[in-house]
């Protein structure tokens, strides 16, 4: 049963996958099948298994059938099997750049930002605490497409469009809201003893947030940092708006009007595109899998 | 309830404290509240990005709920769509988790884990294309199945059938288990000690019994997490929509968020978008006001309890 | 060393090598385009740096259909023109522009200088100076074509006489009479049939309306999908051809305002959106007026035969895997076609026959017209007066502003024909618009459509998006059958009738030129069967 629902949730990655092998002849005429690339090379590679030199045939881009000698066929269906991957790139290099300095500073900001006031607020209480608490959580609740027209204006206004900072400094406000809502949670869970402890040896505020926090809220950064990218780096809308030229866009809406262009009429480029554009968080989760679920298992990600 | 200390210390404190938390409040009244007070504004007037606003009071909110033919169909759409997905991210992901959870062995858990996480980092347009051309079409895998089985006329145009497309919608995303919920109910899971675990299985409470008298509550503080996200979620969330039917056929599959998007985007009312916009806050405000009071009681019973 | 303590160095390795990985396929080509382009810029090496957007169909780097080698036409005659300005650096906007998205920029004045977008599109926006209007320039000389010091050359005398189809070209000139946008190409319509196909069960391309339907029905009968289209195609181009052919014989009654004489030598009477207005006023496109119903239920008569995804935008694999047997799709279609070599039969286009006297009581007998013409529209933005005062008149920006004319110089260098040939030819998917490009043999059949007559009017692009989203949508349910023609004649009526009202309010046209040619051509209109009740008030 576990086999089955696993089998369907990662269809459409071995789907992308395989689409982003075949070139769009093949993908026009069947949605899925093994790519040619592929069982052209496995051909190849039995020939040279069975140390059979004789000429293959095999067709060229222009239609034409020809034998060809082992190499020749190699190289060709090498060319076949890389040819998406190599076009998206060319177009995808420079707004996965983009992606990682967005997405790295926004998790950044959210991280710093976040836990500094999620400790003042789990930590202090001051006049004004819960008021200032109320009116952090409050815009969860606010529609984002409600503001997409009136935060476009603004950021106009500020001088920011096609910078970096058009898309961090919106991401850091609106982000931190989950972060400090997560990390306050953690943070009022820490037993007081510590606290005491610390403040018995002579540890100032500073110290407290630096030597006792910090230390024990690791897993929980990484929750925030995680949950904080994958949002920042498939989100499309806003940088598509604030992005009117091409320097500072991101993956996603790259992805977004690259599927609109006429770079979506080739199927291998634009599944290639998807492919290649998911592998860094691809290994975000691989290495981070870990302290990710210890994080999660602290009980911080609550209600 | 104590009044509050209004020492000059206690002043002089909390206005450092303020201090610190400046930046964080500066950057949410800029980049939210402002956009948000100005959209309001904006929803009393006949707006056209270019040309001049024309004051019109609360005529936009009047004709959205009186006069606009997509209005009442596309609420009946969001809460209906809205319901479904509560209930599919509520139970689908816990019970994979369950059955991650209950594997013998450590390493095939962390596989399954990885296995269900990936469907994450495939970008969300790739994973509609997926399904409005590859499953949903006509000559995709569900048609392609039913002429297999011999059920030639059960096939439709999923996504293109007035009959089916909201089912279709509805179906979007099966089996609803790729991505964040079943790792923090695993998370949940895990973190049931061992000694309630035993006390169940000397009592005999094995099985689906214990499933639902255990584990459930145990993890209930997760479930009221996605809950809450997916009720905000469901009522401002259509690029899903946008790409899969654009609301339609006709206004089969539309929801308010969508009809503002248009409004906003393609047909340039923006005063008009702004005042489905701030329906739309109030809407979501009054059901996490109604969630929030419901988990208040609902912790201070924990509370109470231990 | 323990198994834990090896699988954690080996864990730290993998992901150092991944890293390292990352920021050597990442870094060092990204640094130095970034670096090379902004310290000119900022060093002031250029006077200019103009944006432009030219459209899907010459995207720089993409690659049409999959077919072949990434495209650079356009940047081949872009680094033509920065060699002979050197202080003048033109960035390519390598993403398609949507509407919705241009919008936004252009109220913030951030749009690229040259757009392209469907000028009907532009044509709405008009009064908000948000484009720039063209006329001044097209009317002089156009001066790459003067230093090459052939004064008989089209273009020496003014750049209007660069296009080739000069009807279709100056039929974009807006209702206010300005021209917007410069054409490089044309597109038509037509429906592709597969010739074996046709071949092998004794079928031929219908004469008539009625022959089609008996045509889609044999198809139907041979247990293969008729007809490809998809829902956009139908509420635009389906729309149109119907309406012109119930009313094209009314225009002389019906024809209310009087173009300036250039645009009324090509447009013949082509039906602006106040024309429409005042005369669903008086009754017409209404439910009570035959011709009007009419339309749609012969549009409805294609029901049977499309695909269920008549939603669809891959067209394509039916077509080519022989499910079905026609497709309806523009000139671009040829390409992947003609590119294809595994397609295993052979095609052919056709144009949509007429309709007889015998399909339809209204039916005019006249051939059918054309609906597509201009494909990619070239605009000038607002973006490109960004060097004047944005207080001034906007006839004296226009006037002052250096970096318009370096904008617009890089439109007429565009039109050179060795030039618009590189763009346009090459691949064979559109039909160049200038005089002395030669058109890929493959196009012919377009060509011969293009001399057809042009449309009355075109209904997607003439009221606002709204109506436009609200058509494609009935639309859709009626030919999927959820809702009947009494109930979609019902919706329609009532969108004309908003779509007219809020026309009306927003431009603060006065009706009452219309309303006295309207008494002046009664006579004409004295003999008519079945036209619409006057409404009573």
């Amino acid at each position: 049963m576990l086999i089955c629902t696993s089998a369907l949730t990662l269809l459409p990655f071995v789907f992308v996958l395989n689409s982003a092998l075949r070139d769009n002849f093949e993908y026009n005429r069947t949605f899925f099948g093994a790519p040619e690339s592929l069982t052209g090379l496995a051909r190849v590679g039995w020939r040279y298994v069975t140390a059979d030199a004789r000429p293959l045939s095999i067709r060229t881009e222009s239609g034409e059938v020809l034998a060809a000698t082992r190499e020749r066929a190699a190289a060709h269906y090498w060319a076949k099997l890389t040819a998406g991957s190599r076009r998206a790139w060319v177009v995808l290099r420079p707004y996965v750049l983009n992606s990682f300095v967005v997405s790295g500073l926004t998790a950044l900001g959210v991280a710093a930002l976040g836990s500094g006031t999620a400790y003042l607020l789990a930590r202090y209480r001051f006049l004004g605490r819960n008021f200032i608490f109320g009116f952090i959580l409050a815009t969860m609740v606010f529609p984002g497409v409600l503001t997409l027209v009136p935060s476009f204006l603004l950021v106009k206004q500020l001088g920011l469009l096609n910078t970096y900072w058009a898309m961090v400094l919106p991401y850091v406000a609106g982000g931190q809201v989950f972060a400090i809502f997560v990390f306050r949670s953690f943070f009022s869970g820490l037993p007081e003893e510590l606290f005491e402890s610390a403040r018995l040896d002579g540890a100032g505020h500073w110290g407290l947030y630096w030597n006792i926090v910090l230390p024990l809220s690791k897993p929980v950064f990484s929750v925030v940092i995680i949950m904080n990218i994958l949002g920042t780096w498939n989100n499309f809308l806003w940088p598509f708006i604030v992005n009117t030229d091409d320097r500072h866009q991101v993956v996603a809406s790259g992805l977004y009007t690259m599927a609109r262009s006429g770079v979506a009429l080739s199927s291998s480029t634009m599944y290639s595109a998807y492919v290649l554009s998911s592998i860094p968080l691809l290994l975000m989760f691989v290495y981070a899998t870990k302290p990710f679920i210890r994080g999660m298992t602290s009980g911080a990600v609550k209600l | 309830m104590k009044p509050p200390d209004l020492s000059p210390s206690r002043l002089r404190f909390a206005a450092s404290c303020h201090a610190l938390l400046l930046p964080s409040v500066l950057l949410l009244l800029t980049f939210i509240y402002l956009p948000v007070v100005w959209a309001f504004l904006k929803s009393l007037y006949e707006f056209e990005v270019g040309s001049p606003a024309r004051f019109v009071g609360f005529a936009n909110y009047l004709e959205y709920l009186v006069n606009d033919p997509p209005t009442w169909p596309s609420v009946f759409n969001m809460f209906l769509l809205t319901a479904v997905g509560v209930f599919v991210r509520l139970s689908f992901p816990l019970i994979v988790a369950k059955l991650i959870h209950s594997l013998p062995y450590e390493r095939t858990r962390y596989l399954y884990r990885i296995a269900f996480l990936v469907p994450i980092v495939v970008p969300g347009v790739a994973v509609q294309l997926l399904w409005s051309r590859m499953i949903y079409a006509d000559y995709g895998l569900l048609n392609e199945f039913l002429r297999v089985v011999g059920m030639d006329g059960w096939t439709h145009s999923w996504l293109n059938d007035p009959q089916t497309a909201l089912v279709a919608l509805m179906c979007f995303g099966f089996p609803f288990a790729g991505g964040f919920e079943v790792l923090i109910y695993y998370a949940g899971l895990s973190a049931i000690p061992e000694s309630v675990n035993e006390a169940a299985a000397l009592e005999g409470c094995t099985g689906v019994s214990k499933f639902l008298r255990i584990d459930v509550p145990l993890v209930l503080s997760q479930l009221k997490l996605i809950l809450v996200l997916t009720v905000i979620g469901g009522i401002q969330g259509f690029e899903g929509i946008l790409v899969l039917t654009q609301g339609g056929p006709g206004f089969e599959t539309m929801v308010p968020g969508l009809w503002m998007y248009y409004n906003a985007f393609s047909f340039q009312r923006m005063g008009y978008a702004c005042a489905i916009g701030v329906l739309l806050f109030v809407a979501i405000l009054g059901l996490t006001l109604l969630n929030l009071r419901y988990f208040r009681s609902a912790e201070e019973v924990q509370g109470g309890a231990t | 060393m323990s198994r834990p303590q090896f699988a954690l160095m080996l864990r730290r390795l993998s992901l150092a090598a991944v890293l390292t990985v990352g920021v050597v396929v990442l870094w060092p080509e990204r640094k130095a385009a970034v670096a090379g382009t902004e310290a000119k810029a900022q060093s002031g090496e250029y006077k200019y740096v103009l944006r432009m957007s030219v459209g899907q169909n010459y995207l720089p780097g993409s690659v049409p259909a999959g077919i072949g080698e990434p495209l650079q036409g356009v940047t081949q005659v872009v680094a033509a023109f920065e060699a002979r300005y050197p202080d003048t650096k033109v960035e390519i906007v390598t993403v398609p522009i949507e509407r919705e998205f241009l919008v936004t920029q252009l109220s913030g004045g951030a749009a690229p200088d040259i757009v392209s977008v469907n000028v009907e599109d532009v044509w709405v926006d008009a009064q908000k100076q948000w484009y720039v209007p063209l006329d001044r320039f097209l009317e002089r000389p156009n001066p790459f074509v003067v230093a090459k010091g052939d004064p008989a050359a089209p273009g020496a005398r003014q750049w209007w006489d660069m296009f080739t189809y000069q009807a279709i070209t100056r039929g974009k000139a807006a209702p206010d009479g300005n021209n917007y946008c410069i054409s490089l190409d044309m597109v038509e319509t037509g429906i592709f049939y597969n010739r074996t196909f046709f071949a092998q069960h004794g079928l031929r391309p219908p004469e008539s309306w009625g022959e089609f339907i008996a045509l889609l029905r044999r198809v139907k009968e041979l247990g293969r999908t008729p007809l490809l289209t998809n829902i956009d195609c139908l509420a635009d181009w389906g729309t149109d051809l119907i309406f012109d052919q119930f009313y094209r014989e009314l225009m002389p009654g019906l024809d209310l305002k009087k173009d300036d004489p250039v645009r009324a030598a090509y447009l013949q009477g082509y039906m602006d959106p106040e024309e429409i207005s005042f005369l669903h006023r008086q009754g017409y496109f209404t439910r009570r007026d035959p011709r009007f119903v009419e339309v749609w239920r012969k549009l409805g008569e294609l029901r049977p035969f499309l695909t269920k995804d008549i939603n669809t935008q891959d067209l394509t694999r039916e077509f080519v895997t022989q499910q079905a047997v026609m497709l309806w799709n523009g000139s671009w279609f040829v390409y992947r076609l003609a590119g294809d070599q595994q397609l295993g039969f052979d095609w052919g286009v056709f144009y949509l026959p007429p309709m007889l006297p015998a399909d339809s009581p209204y039916a005019s007998g006249l051939p059918m017209c054309v609906i597509g013409g201009v494909a990619t529209q070239l605009e000038v933005t607002n973006s490109a007066l960004s060097d004047t005062d944005p207080a001034l008149p906007f006839a004296e920006r226009i006037a002052r502003s250096g970096r318009l004319r370096r904008a617009v110089e890089l439109l007429q260098f565009m039109c050179l024909p060795e030039n618009t040939g590189r763009i346009v030819n090459e691949y064979p998917a559109l039909i160049p618009n200038i005089v002395g490009v030669p058109v890929h043999p493959q196009l012919d059949p377009f060509v011969e459509i293009l001399k057809r007559r042009y449309t009355t009017t075109k209904w997607a692009y003439t009221f606002d998006l709204r109506f436009t989203d609200i058509l494609k949508r009935i639309l859709h349910l009626y030919l999927t059958g959820a809702i009947d023609l009494d109930e979609f004649m019902r919706w329609q009526e009532d969108n004309v009738t908003t779509a007219t009202e809020n026309f009306l309010q927003r431009t603060q046209t006065d009706l009452a030129p219309l309303q006295q040619e309207w008494d002046r051509l009664a006579p004409l209109r004295a003999g008519w069967r079945d036209v619409p009740p006057p409404p009573s008030r």
